[in-house]
């Protein structure tokens, strides 16, 4: 292969890749935004089951509580009024010992029936472990009758953690939540780590160039090649599934568009109407989780049959084996980013926010890909040695359906089976897309670096097991 | 030398007795309790073409010509032996195996160029080309599942003949059509193989094979019976085949 072109088109892919990460490493610093940099949490409350008392003047409301292990930042009650105009006033404070970390008044005329208020630190700050802060709730002025209570629930989450109201200790709690910062240090090192990567990638591109000039062989040097030398095939092969599949009906390509929302019209009868789930922004939760599996589900099933199914080709010409599952998987990917159309218009209509955190999703949809097709050509190799793969598929895509949280809340889950949802990484990429879109946020780091991991993993493990089997697959054929 | 070929050997396996289910199978799997029943199609091959050279393949059904002209052609691995090949190869084993019925004639003169090796401006250059040789005319544009299998044997000789390859595999002079188009292609595969390019000829007409080869290989049984010029060669595959039938080869799986 020395011929000039190929290397200057070489070095002019290798420029092309640094100028890109360097884009996308600025880019997703912006996109990304807090959620690179920290975390929020809140803990749950206890839930209400009755009210303290009035807090008059001279009655003080005391709730002991721990601030967490990351940086405290506030804390949130629930107010309750009597349902009656009161006209006094009542303070919020944060003690540490005799210490004030920050504190708040209120007209009790602001308050109403349970909706929450939130005292928050002066100085947010980390506590060491077993530290105990006050919350300290009187009043200066309020007369009984003119006075607010609070929501309250028991038991306490520790005996530590019981209130104390007009000096005397209750068994019970306050409803009350604490808000914490965790700070990450994806974000705190995040240019250090930038830079760190691409000067990684300056170093392979050198290296990529001098084995070329050498005529030295290395893995990216024959992985570039065989893009090159086989993109025309693999345009034909994704072509003609494309074309065939819907050559013969009337409506054509639109069964891509139409086929994903039929689905949700369906389901989403059926688990608005008879399960009910309080999700919010059910259509678009169902449409993404839908949209996944549909892909999952197509090209597995396509590349489980692309060895086998293309017997004739594969014993008459000689065609990198890899080829075949690849197609299949692209042929998918195509469907995929058709079924993206009726989500993005249906996210329209339905009024959810558009945000820049959506230049985040193609993120996942190659995460996605890429898992797919390491398991196609894992099942696709399977298949020539045993036929029985594809019955047995059936029934595992089945089960994995089902513990996929598509249509059901992931908070549904048991406790016990909580580890089944972290393994699976459908779920993974179903979750990365839905904080995407739904919430209009980036997720937190560690969502991309579980969505790698098992893309990744996935892909190594079947490219694998693919090449090792390759050269027998015509014994079986 | 385009082809050197050393000691090839190619071994297929069949399960000797059948394995009745999945848990079967992995139970003696586990304990390498499978037997197989080894069949070596070919056995110690050696041989090398040089440029622009016509090599004949012949022999007996079972004799392992078709199992060589696909480890030439890298459709499979030999069990042993070294094989180097400089160049391009193209294969002329089966034609249209990379049709589909659903497509058009024009679509599928990319699909299957693009299976056979051909770059996309290489085919923009030559469908003219292609169309004209296939007397297809206005049915280029009609789903292949419709056109005769005379129409279709056509298309794919006009496809896979298109090419101006270092090494060229022929399994069989491909004569289709009415008497007119088998005379068109005859001459097409005849300025073909004397273009200057390497060939690899299997055929069980002799005539053929005297006509266009400069050496012949004589395989028997997966060896190499007898190599060298092709009169000497044809004449003693003659007499040996004269007195009578072959003895029974075991069947490949």
């Amino acid at each position: 292969m020395e011929n000039p072109g190929v290397k200057i088109s070489l070095r002019r892919g290798c420029w092309t890749a640094m100028a890109a990460y360097l884009l996308l490493a600025v880019s997703f610093y912006f996109l990304g935004g807090d959620q690179l940099r920290h975390r929020d949490d809140l803990t749950d409350w206890l839930t209400p089951t009755f009210q303290i008392g009035e807090v008059t003047k001279g009655v003080a409301l005391e709730q002991p509580f721990s601030p967490g292990m990351d940086t405290f930042e506030y804390v949130t009650v629930l107010p309750g009024t009597y349902a009656r105009k009161n006209t006094s006033t009542v303070q919020i404070q944060i003690l540490n010992g005799d210490k004030v970390l920050g504190q708040r008044m209120w007209n009790a005329a602001e308050l109403s029936e349970g909706s929450p208020i939130s005292v928050g630190a002066d100085h947010p700050a980390a506590f060491p472990k077993g530290t105990m802060l006050t919350l300290r709730i009187t009043s200066p002025d309020a007369a009984p009758g003119n006075a607010v209570t609070f929501d309250c629930g028991g038991p306490p989450a520790s005996s530590a953690e019981r209130l104390t109201y007009a000096g005397k200790t209750a068994d019970a709690s306050l409803c009350f939540k604490v808000g914490t910062r965790k700070t990450l240090w994806f974000g705190t090192y995040y240019w250090r780590l930038a830079a760190a990567f691409g000067l990684l990638l300056a170093f392979y591109c050198l290296r990529l160039v001098r084995c070329r000039e050498k005529g030295k062989n290395s893995l990216g040097l024959r992985v570039i090649d065989a893009c090159t030398r086989y993109r025309f095939l693999i345009h034909q092969l994704v072509s003609r599934d494309f074309k065939t599949k819907y050559k013969r009906s009337v409506l054509g390509v639109f069964w891509s568009f139409l086929n994903p929302l039929l689905m949700l019209l369906v389901q989403y009868v059926i688990f608005s109407t008879l399960f009910k789930q309080d999700i919010v922004n059910f259509p678009v939760y169902l449409l993404i989780g839908i949209i996944a599996f549909n892909f999952f589900s197509e090209s597995c099933s396509m590349s489980l049959m692309s060895i086998a199914g293309n017997a004739s080709l594969i014993t008459k010409v000689y065609v990198p084996k890899y080829i075949y599952p690849l197609s299949r998987t692209l042929s998918s990917m195509v469907n995929l980013l058709l079924a993206l159309i009726p989500l993005m218009l249906f996210i329209l209509f339905s009024g959810t926010r558009v945000t820049p955190a959506y230049l985040l999703l193609p993120f996942g949809i190659f995460c996605l890909v890429l898992f797919c097709l390491g398991l196609g050509m894992l099942l696709g190799a399977a298949m020539v040695f045993f036929r029985d793969t594809q019955f047995l598929w059936g029934v595992v895509s089945t089960v994995w359906m089902y513990a996929t949280p598509i249509f059901y809340p992931e908070k549904i889950v048991p406790q016990q089976f909580a580890l089944v949802l972290k393994i699976n990484p459908l779920y993974h990429f179903i979750r990365f897309a839905r904080i995407v879109v739904i919430d209009g946020v980036s997720p937190e780091p560690k969502a991309y670096l579980l969505c790698l991991l098992f893309a990744v993993g996935m892909f190594a493990a079947g490219a694998l097991v693919f090449k090792k089997t390759q050269d027998d697959f015509i014994l079986y054929l | 030398m385009m082809i050197e070929a050393e000691h090839l050997a190619m071994r297929f396996r069949m399960p000797q007795e059948r394995v009745s289910g999945l848990k079967e199978y992995v139970t003696k799997a586990i304990r390498h309790k499978l037997k197989y029943d080894e069949f070596w199609a070919l056995a110690d091959v050696s041989f090398s073409v040089r440029k622009g050279e016509v090599l004949g393949v012949i022999g007996r059904n079972g004799a392992g010509k078709s199992t060589l002209l696909k480890i030439i052609a890298g459709i499979m691995k030999p069990t042993r032996g070294t094989l180097k090949v400089a160049g391009n190869v193209v294969p002329m084993l089966e034609l249209g195996s990379g049709f589909d019925s659903e497509l058009s004639g024009r679509e599928n003169i990319y699909l299957n160029g693009a299976i056979l090796g051909y770059t996309k401006a290489y085919l923009d250059s030559k469908y003219q080309e292609i169309l004209d040789f296939s007397e297809l005319g206005s049915f280029i544009d009609v789903p292949i599942r419709s056109y005769s299998s005379g129409m279709m044997m056509r298309l794919a000789f006009s496809i896979a003949t298109v090419v101006n390859p270092e090494i060229l595999i022929v399994d069989e002079i491909l004569a289709v059509g009415d008497e007119e188009f088998q005379k068109k292609s005859r001459a097409r595969m005849a300025e073909l193989m004397a273009g200057g390019t390497t060939v690899l000829f299997v055929s069980h007409s002799l005539s053929q094979i005297r006509e266009i080869c400069d050496r012949v290989l004589w395989l028997d049984g997966g060896k190499v019976k007898l190599l060298g010029g092709t009169e000497k060669v044809c004449d003693a595959y003659q007499e040996n085949l004269a007195p009578g039938p072959a003895p029974q080869k075991g069947k490949r799986p």
